[in-house]
């Protein structure tokens, strides 16, 4: 008790906590961005999209290709990168995953068999080192004893900013609405004149979009390569699980939970006590909550 | 753009090449595997020589396989440039017979299988990591086919396995570290503590705890922590180390890219001591992936890009496979193939026994790559199996890597 | 089929299997023998368990526990291979018995997502415990079961009657009352409850037997390989033996055994062109599961209608095959 009392102290000195506080933001504003995409493919179609953290990658790469090799200024790279891949996605909707609309366990396998095709495809494209993004800003913000990384705080900006977007187009467009009624209930939704085809292919592009984004901004702090969207996928299905399959609000909390578990709990006690431990809390809440903290019971 | 072009097209170039070789693959495929008995079918072109190549090309490992499947293709064209290699009266050409081993002791087995009992191949360089290694070894021993593996684990030279045919192709920690570490504690005087931070893989587990051994044999604190594969936020484990006081980071055992991030974490967290790894020598890719906070690094490396015919070889390379990071481990199995060649070229026969002499007296070989090499290891494994080369310590200055000491076997 | 030409064609089969090693030399081809023998194990106790409507994605970490606990009582406390094999795939039971009761409870995809939580914490400890199962770097000289088995011929043959008591075990379970009682479980979990099924003292019991099996598999593969390390113990190794049930087919033993072959061949095949391997790995998942998600069986059932003209073809493809059953 006292050693894990000790281990804790670290967390009392300012520049630690300040630190600790930054990062778990960063890491959670990621790994919600994700997850969001994730939980809403799930909530609305039915599927299980393993292939959700390539989409990070293809937009990862795309901001390193316009900045890199077009020199275009990264607040124009970004967004075009990002809504560049999601419509191009397009393609891929009505080739690969109008097929597993309603299907669930079919989609599971089917697009991790996407998934390796393009991790794969990525590999023979652009070769399996690590690159670097260039950071917007090199910058340390000092405030007191607390170090901010300049980058880190612009993730967290257009994160947030991206998160309050979303919430404006689920909560106060028709089309918003539209998705909340057929992840409710598609047959309901469809006898009210809900055209699914066309909600679908809305909620894709959103939940590309918000892929593309995270992988962005992931490439950004992080690196790129072909293999970036696997850390990614697993955190947002881990989050997914932890706020409930399907629950946008859930998708929330559960990587705010998460980013925080890995920051404070690492900090503390080294990485393989938080990666314990947040496989370990996602099982016991299966046991006696499979539908998650925000998640309604299927019958 | 002009380099989106290239890129787009050498893609192609890849992939037409690759679906060409695929539809050998698929034959010789359905005709050896799914036709049992079939296998007298393999003729060999009597002037053909297969050197087989062992390395990861799926998963997280891919790009140390990548690298070692074109340092052995570069290695193979050179060679057969220059005429092939004449053993026996007759001349050979090369060809490169490379497999996927998964990066797993299963992978490497099947893998190992394949080019010993199907391709009836006796010369094999690879595979790269310590798992698929201590497997491939296993076949390949008993078959009397000569394997330059890498692998850090002693295991691979230091078993009961009678009369072995297996070499470690460049230095491991257990070569470089304690003269290096010696280096640091008389020139970098005011460092006491370290912290060493690796994944708990095949590559870290086995280079970390004897590093940190090493590190306390020359008076250092070490303070170890491992974190499970895949992490990219390093954050928290690195203040978890200043909070206790380190005076230094060491990295060996990451991955460059890993290592790249962790540099750039550990300045953006307000580091401002010395980070250096002792072993891990990609340092163009640390350096492309931490930018400014690369400056100062100082590493280990065991390729000097100013020798002569390192200098082509980039070239070569560059031509081929793009401008992209060039991974050491692909100077180190084009070096493998010259070996074996010189080997085979020395007992003027393709008979392993005697080309496994040859090689066992091949001490003081240069291609102009790495200086002359000198087989070690008697002490530490009971084989003199052990390759060494030349290897420096060298730090990042204004973006480039500057060499600051040579070390010679 | 008659009884008649069923036999013929089983005895053609053990003819075959046992016949086929001494038709080549070649070792490679044993030891492609001996990888579909032991997955064909993992493959159909796999099928078992999701007979009763469960898709594990953990049935690695029994083979893992039986890789280990027979590896370590052999090289460790330096007991004969039988003995290993027992504890090995004794540890996989009780495991299995200690987890079954908790996560059988879950159905659909909270159970697949629990089994993949869990054979990840099985992976992420073996890997941490360095001391005991040597880590990441894992353990290596692992003796075969004996001598004569360093020949891969010899250890097909140990393969086969294993792969032989494992098929024909499940295949035993399939086909007694016990079978009708999963099949009624998995159509309608309730209703078999209702007629007097002890729902879930009958999965537990089943995961226990699919689980032994799978520790018996591990056991015999860390002896094959003679090294054994984590990586052959991770989630894509249980996924794969899902796979193998899919893409063969999930609604009878032989889809299992057919994806087994599959699998273990089609690698081989492509070896030679790994970078695009994958991709074309991962086009075949997808195409199966968007077009012919009954996998190679329902295909084959497909074809075979379109070829006999005969009257009955009209009918569903897997209702006459249940009625041939």
């Amino acid at each position: 008790m006292l050693e894990f009392l000790s281990r804790l102290e670290i967390l009392l000195n300012p520049t630690v906590l300040g630190q600790v506080i930054v990062n778990g933001i960063s890491l959670s504003a990621i790994y919600i961005l994700v997850a969001l995409g994730f939980t809403l493919l799930f909530g609305i179609m039915r599927v299980v999209n393993f292939a959700h953290g390539e989409f990070a990658m293809l937009g990862a790469f795309a901001f390193y290709h316009l900045t890199k090799d077009l020199n275009w200024p990264w607040m124009i790279a970004l967004p075009a990168g990002v809504i560049g891949v999601a419509a191009a996605s397009l393609v891929l909707e009505w080739l690969v995953f109008r097929w597993f609309y309603q299907r669930m366990f079919e989609s599971m396998i089917g697009l991790l068999g996407l998934n390796m095709m393009l991790i794969y495809g990525g590999v023979l494209l652009w070769d399996t080192h690590e690159r670097n993004i260039p950071a917007a800003s090199q910058e340390v913000l000092m405030v007191g004893d607390i170090i901010i990384p300049i980058d880190r705080l612009i993730v967290v900006v257009i994160a947030l900013a991206a998160l309050s977007a979303f919430y404006l187009f689920i909560r106060h467009t028709r089309a918003g609405l539209a998705m909340r009624a057929a992840a409710q209930d598609v047959e309901t939704a469809e006898t009210q004149g809900v055209d699914t085809r066309y909600i679908y292919k809305v909620a894709f592009f959103v939940a590309i979009l918000l892929a593309a984004l995270a992988g962005s901004l992931w490439g950004q702090i992080y690196a790129v390569s072909p293999h970036l969207g696997e850390r990614p996928l697993m955190m947002a299905f881990i989050v997914v699980i932890l706020g409930g399959m399907g629950s946008i609000p859930g998708a929330a909390l559960g990587g705010a939970l998460l980013g925080f578990t890995e920051s404070i709990v690492g900090t503390a006690f080294g990485a393989a006590a938080s990666a314990f431990l947040s496989f370990g809390v996602v099982i016991v809440l299966l046991v006696f909550r499979p539908w998650g903290i925000l998640g309604t019971p299927e019958n | 753009m002009q380099s989106r072009i290239w890129i787009e097209g050498a893609a192609t170039r890849e992939v037409q090449h690759m679906s060409f070789e695929l539809m050998k693959s698929l034959r010789a495929g359905l005709i050896g595997g799914v036709v049992f008995a079939a296998s007298s079918f393999a003729v060999l072109a009597q002037e053909t020589l297969k050197i087989g190549g062992l390395g990861p090309l799926s998963g997280g490992g891919t790009s140390w396989g990548l690298a070692a499947q074109r340092g052995m293709d570069l290695a193979i064209n050179d060679l057969n440039a220059a005429g092939g290699i004449t053993a026996g009266g007759k001349t050979y050409k090369l060809e490169l017979v490379f497999y996927d081993d998964l990066y797993s002791a299963q992978g490497g087995k099947a893998a190992a299988e394949r080019l010993v009992h199907q391709d009836k191949i006796k010369y094999i360089v690879g595979p790269v990591g310590s798992p698929p290694a201590l497997a491939a070894i296993s076949v390949t021993n008993p078959a009397k086919v000569i394997a330059l593996t890498n692998g850090y684990a002693p295991g691979v030279l230091k078993n009961d396995t009678p009369d072995p045919y297996n070499f470690r192709l460049y230095n491991t920690n257990l070569e470089f570290g304690p003269p290096i570490i010696k280096w640091i504690r008389e020139s970098l005087k005011d460092i006491k503590k370290i912290g060493l931070l690796a994944p708990n893989d095949a590559v870290g587990q086995a280079v970390a705890k004897p590093l940190a051994e090493d590190y306390k044999k020359e008076g250092f604190e070490v303070i170890l922590d491992f974190f499970e594969r895949g992490t990219k936020e390093f954050t928290p484990l690195i203040l978890r180390m200043m909070a206790q006081k380190v005076d230094a980071f060491e990295f060996d055992g990451n991955s460059p890219g890993d290592a790249g991030l962790m540099l750039k974490q550990i300045r953006q967290a307000g580091f401002r001591g010395k980070v250096f790894q002792v072993g891990g020598p990609a340092v163009d890719e640390i350096i492309e992936i931490a930018g400014p906070a690369s400056e100062g690094f100082m590493t280990y490396d065991f390729v000097d890009w100013d020798m002569p015919k390192a200098k082509l070889l980039r070239e070569a390379y560059q031509a081929k496979y793009g401008k992209g990071i060039i991974s050491p481990f692909m100077p180190a199995f084009y070096h493998g193939v010259y070996l074996m060649a010189e080997a085979i070229k020395r007992a003027d026969s393709i008979e392993t026994d005697k080309v496994r002499s040859a090689l066992e007296n091949i001490d003081g070989f240069d291609i102009g790559i790495y200086g002359p090499v000198k087989w070690i290891g008697k002490e530490t494994y009971g084989v003199n199996r052990q390759l060494m080369m030349q290897y420096f310590f060298s730090e990042v200055k204004g973006g480039k890597i500057v060499k600051i000491k040579k070390f010679t076997p | 089929m008659t009884q008649a030409t069923r036999i013929t064609w089983g005895v053609l089969a053990a003819v075959v299997l046992v016949v086929w090693p001494w038709l080549t030399d070649d070792r490679f081809l044993h030891h492609v023998g001996v990888l579909i023998m032991l997955t064909a194990i993992g493959a159909s106790s796999l099928h078992l368990i999701i007979r009763t409507g469960h898709v594990s994605l953990c049935h690695a970490a029994f083979m893992a526990f039986g890789a280990y606990g027979s590896v370590l009582t052999v090289m460790s406390l330096g007991l004969p291979f039988p003995i290993g094999l027992l504890v090995g795939t004794g540890a996989a039971a009780l495991l299995a018995a200690t987890i079954g009761p908790i996560v059988l409870r879950l159905t659909g995809k909270y159970f697949v997502l629990i089994t993949f939580l869990f054979g990840e914490v099985v992976r992420m400890a073996i890997v941490e415990n360095v001391a005991l199962t040597g880590g990441s770097n894992g353990i290596f000289n692992v003796p075969p079961p004996h001598p004569i088995f360093l020949d891969t011929r010899a250890y097909y043959y140990l393969a086969l009657a294993f792969a032989v008591f494992a098929v024909g075990l499940c295949a035993r379970i399939l086909g007694s009352e016990f079978g009708r009682a999963m099949n009624a479980i998995r159509d309608g979990e309730r209703l078999a409850e209702c007629s007097g099924v002890p729902v879930i003292r009958f999965k537990v019991i089943v995961f226990i037997i699919a689980c032994a099996l799978a520790g018996m598999q591990g056991s015999l593969m860390a002896h094959y390989n003679k090294v054994l390390s984590p990586e052959n113990f991770s989630g894509i190794i249980s996924l794969n033996l899902v796979v193998m049930n899919v893409i063969g087919g999930m609604s009878s033993l032989w889809g299992a055994l057919i994806g087994a072959v599959f699998m273990v061949m089609l690698p081989e095949l492509l070896r030679g062109y790994v970078n695009i391997q994958h991709i074309i790995f991962g086009a075949i998942l997808f195409a199966t599961m968007a077009f012919m998600p009954g996998g190679i069986i329902e295909a084959a059932r497909r074809v075979k209608a379109l070829l006999s003209a005969k009257p009955d073809a009209s009918a569903p493809p897997l209702a006459r095959a249940g009625a041939a059953e």
